[in-house]
């Protein structure tokens, strides 16, 4: 019965999952969460620490160790890297069997993910060129309205007027947030405007990919609840958010870890 | 003797310049003023401020044309001009040579072809992203803990530019970081930054026919490190005006004079003047 670590580098923030695999289908035995920092290798042993706390069991248990996300070549102890395009796809499709179309909105990147039945990837487009699409807008926006991130989704929810943002630029959006504010618009028509902007972002990217039915939103943005009602209000699609959103990326790596340690051992045991 | 005055309301600063048709076209004064959030009172500030330099009262000056992103707001104006007609006329009109001017304000940027009387054939602009604007480089000043005026002349001591990817503002900022904890200097950072936002309004300004001679204005027009990087991405000579962060203003008080000279010839410009209420 062998534990796998699938450890997602993000931005933001760096998540570790640990998998096992009795017999059927794998299970989540342990998570961890830490901001990422200059240091990728401190942040994924604190994540991957927190994990093993988390599911009670010793590091020296772990079988394997699949690394993705932005900082995947940062972390010494890995056996192996996927992309976050991968890892994404996969864990998405075990957690929403058959999804065709998946976004996932991170701190400084958005991708739109096409993929197959199976989970494949089929096309993918991201945008990690421009903050006005990935999460670091809403948060340099909650900084600029002083709310603490973890209410901007419930606030953003409770718009009765979003006040559309015509910016499509983080800096130049920020001008236009002060004038909205002495304005006197309320804070959370303000929040859902930006969610919409970066809905309408999204839509664009996805537009480029494959939009179907449902879509599979996943990323740390996915936590705030007026970010999935501006996306199903702007894109007129049905929206599935996975429980613990902000893991799929790690759920995938792990996942895919498993399967090359299974074939790894397969191999050593035809020899 | 007419006297006419241009004020420049931009995102930023607001500019004013006060000509003379005396002897010849002559700027008797200019003034400079912060925006801030009152756009109104600051076209007026510029412009009593201008008045002031000049020695005279504002009833002294006969037309006024507003131009840039806050012209409508400016009360006491005769009429509005936009900031692409302005910039043009007035950059042909200090060098008759010029063709092409690259105005980098500081919330926007635009690429102007200019014809042989000063009229605009084609413009490009960027309103929409803070790359290439003076906003940009405020930014990656205050990441750095470096005066704005600064940062220009510090670039131009890079000997290996550092690379930036990107050139979104927000993410720039993580990039410096990076590289100042990586121990990087900083004259070389900011020699990449200003080759990264160089590319940037180079090729903003390719989508129309870089003719000579080339010219820029607005307000990063100042900073001597983002002429150089224009100039060596060009491949050609920036010709700048000292007056390059006035143009606006100098082309919107150009076609007040013009409209001057026309109100005389119909007749109308008593009643313009009077319309014009306290000023």
């Amino acid at each position: 019965m062998p534990i796998v670590a699938g450890i997602d580098c993000g931005t933001s923030f760096t998540k570790a999952l640990l998998l096992l695999q009795e017999d059927g289908t794998p299970r989540v035995i342990g998570k961890g969460r830490t901001r990422s920092g200059v240091n990728v290798d401190d942040a994924a042993n604190e994540a991957l620490q927190q994990a093993l706390t988390d599911a009670v069991v010793d590091r020296s248990q772990i079988a394997y160790v699949s690394s993705t996300g932005f900082g995947r070549y940062g972390v010494g102890f890995r056996d192996i890297q996927v992309t976050e395009i991968t890892a994404g796809a996969r864990g998405a499709h075990f957690l929403n069997p058959g999804t065709a179309a998946i976004l996932d909105i991170g701190g400084q990147c958005t991708r739109a993910i096409g993929t197959t039945n199976s989970g494949k990837v089929k096309q993918f487009k991201s945008n990690d060129k421009c903050a006005a699409g990935s999460g670091m807008f809403i948060q340099r926006a909650a900084k600029y309205l002083e709310i603490p991130l973890e209410e901007v989704g419930e606030l953003s929810l409770r718009a009765t007027h979003p006040q559309p943002i015509s910016s499509v630029c983080a800096v130049l959006a920020e001008s236009e947030i002060i004038n909205h504010v002495s304005a006197g618009v309320s804070v959370e028509d303000i929040l859902r405007g930006i969610h919409e902007s970066l809905a309408d972002r999204a839509g664009a990217l996805l537009k480029r990919v494959e939009m179907k039915n449902e879509l599979t939103l996943i990323g740390g943005v996915a936590k705030q609840a007026g970010m999935v009602r501006a996306i199903e209000d702007r894109l007129k699609i049905r929206v599935y958010v996975p429980p613990d959103c902000d893991f799929v990326c790690a759920l995938g790596a792990g996942l895919l870890g498993l399967k090359r340690l299974a074939n790894q051992r397969a191999t050593a045991e035809a020899r | 003797m007419r006297i006419a005055a241009g004020v420049d309301v931009g995102s930023t600063q607001t500019k004013a310049v006060i000509l003379s048709d005396d002897d010849g076209m002559k700027i008797l004064a200019r003034s400079l003023v912060d925006t801030g959030a009152n756009v109104q009172k600051a076209a007026e500030r510029a412009f009593d401020k201008c008045c002031a330099e000049a020695g005279m009262q504002t009833a002294d000056v006969g037309y006024i044309v507003g131009t840039g992103y806050g012209r409508y707001k400016i009360a006491f104006g005769n009429t509005q001009v936009t900031e692409i007609s302005c910039h043009a006329k007035g950059a042909q009109f200090l060098s008759p040579a010029i063709r092409t001017v690259i105005d980098m304000g500081g919330q926007d940027s635009k690429a102007i072809s200019v014809g042989p009387n000063g009229e605009v054939l084609d413009f490009v602009m960027n309103d929409k992203c803070a790359a290439g604007t003076g906003r940009f480089l405020a930014n990656a000043a205050e990441v750095m803990g470096i005066g704005l005026d600064e940062i220009g002349p510090l670039s131009l001591k890079a000997t290996r530019p550092v690379k930036i990817a990107t050139v979104c503002t927000v993410f720039v900022e993580s990039d410096i970081l990076s590289y100042l904890a990586q121990g990087k200097k900083g004259e070389d950072i900011l020699g990449g930054v200003h080759l990264a936002i160089a590319k940037r309004t180079v090729s903003l300004a390719r989508r129309l026919n870089i003719e000579p001679e080339v010219t820029m204005t607005g307000g990063v027009a100042r900073n001597i490190g983002m002429v150089r990087a224009l100039e060596e991405v060009l491949g050609r000579k920036i010709e700048i005006s000292p007056d390059a962060h006035f143009m606006g203003a100098l082309g919107a008080a150009l076609f007040a004079i013009n409209k001057l000279d026309q109100s005389f010839e119909f007749g109308t410009w008593k009643g313009d003047h009077a319309n014009r209420g306290g000023h």
